[in-house]
């Protein structure tokens, strides 16, 4: 459309493209055919959800009367719908995946922390761990699309941060599996990734273990300040690798918040190493 | 009931406790954010430790308006007498 043209109309062209891809990567794996399809599974995706937070999940709440029971029945039907959905575009061939150690998550009383390259990290590992619950984004409570399938799960507002606490103390306690992105939201690409303290105090308030997931995805896609449409020159691949129980009775015999600084710390750099190592 | 003094060296002691803060830094007017540097987590950690001394159930909502240490015994003493 303005291919070779440097007038000043278009002098700000490059302002509409990202310049962390580099535009001669030749676009490969049926690029078109993938950018239409993502769309299309966004489209779905948004449905999907909808439909189970507005239709499916009610029915369960009119059937099942015992909370508990409730959360985990919608969970397992939230966690199915993940599940088929990854395992659908990988059918499909918009994406890949490779899930290392999954057998590891879903123990009672386990948190699992991972990093956020992605928008749809959350679809492997509940889609994998259907039972756990999840800290998700307060504004997902509100969202019209998400509200019915965040309340039905019983998952759990990051805001406020007492509430949060205490509600992921909690569901710990009890002996559920929790889930937190201790980012608190998607990594910037390129940015060293900034945690909140507010796993490790979590962790050591109530968790029985907790599991570090590293994630990584290749070429990357769907990160944060990135619209869908963005895809990448060629076929994306998530790595997700489960990595060793971390020990906490180690840090436990400090006072809670100095103990938590600690287990912050080293969280943070457990992170950082892993996501500069590429396997 | 306990006297403000008590609620303050409680306070105090509960924050060199914690958070391993020399106790010539915990005054009356020193600020939670500023001077002692206590985040938002670190409030919830306090305040559960502080309702398991005096065996009262608060919501750190009630701690909202708590900007210094004198603010919080202020909020503790108002607590015990209700």
């Amino acid at each position: 459309m303005m291919r070779g043209r440097t007038d000043r109309l278009h002098a700000h062209a490059s302002d509409y493209f990202a310049s962390d891809e580099p535009p001669a990567v030749k676009r490969t794996d049926y690029y078109w055919l993938r950018l239409v399809g993502t769309g299309l599974w966004f489209l779905v995706f948004g449905l999907v959800t909808f439909v189970l937070g507005f239709v499916v999940l009610p029915v369960i709440r009119l059937v099942t009367w015992d909370r508990a029971r409730r959360e985990h029945r919608s969970r397992a039907v939230l966690g199915g719908g993940m599940r088929s959905f990854v395992h659908s575009v990988r059918a499909l061939r918009f994406i890949d995946f490779e899930f290392i150690g999954r057998e590891k998550l879903g123990r009672p009383g386990q948190l699992i922390v991972a990093n956020h390259p992605t928008l749809i990290d959350v679809c492997f590992l509940l889609g994998f761990a259907p039972t756990a619950s999840c800290i998700v984004k307060a504004s997902h409570f509100r969202n019209p699309i998400t509200r019915g399938a965040v309340i039905g799960a019983g998952y759990i507002p990051n805001a406020p941060t007492e509430d949060m606490i205490h509600a992921a103390e909690a569901a710990l306690q009890g002996g559920e599996t929790l889930l937190m992105f201790p980012e608190g939201t998607r990594t910037v690409p390129g940015k060293p990734l900034t945690m909140q303290r507010g796993a490790a105090n979590v962790a050591l308030r109530a968790a029985r273990v907790l599991t570090p997931v590293f994630i990584s995805c290749e070429p990357s896609t769907l990160s944060k300040n990135l619209p869908w449409y963005r895809i990448p020159p060629s076929r994306p691949k998530w790595t997700l690798r489960v990595g060793d129980d971390i020990d906490l009775g180690a840090y436990r015999d400090a006072p809670l918040p100095i103990a938590s600084r600690r287990l912050h710390a080293d969280l943070a750099g457990l992170f950082a190493g892993a996501n500069t190592v590429r396997d | 009931m306990k006297s403000r003094q008590e609620i303050f060296d409680i306070v105090r002691r509960s924050l060199v406790e914690l958070f391993e803060l020399d106790e010539p830094v915990v005054v009356p007017e020193a600020r939670f954010d500023d001077d002692l540097e206590i985040d938002s987590i670190d409030a919830v950690d306090l305040v559960d430790h502080l309702s398991r001394i005096f065996e009262r159930r608060v919501s750190p909502r009630d701690f909202r308006s708590v900007r210094t240490v004198n603010d919080l015994i202020d909020c503790i003493d108002r607590l015990q007498t209700q």
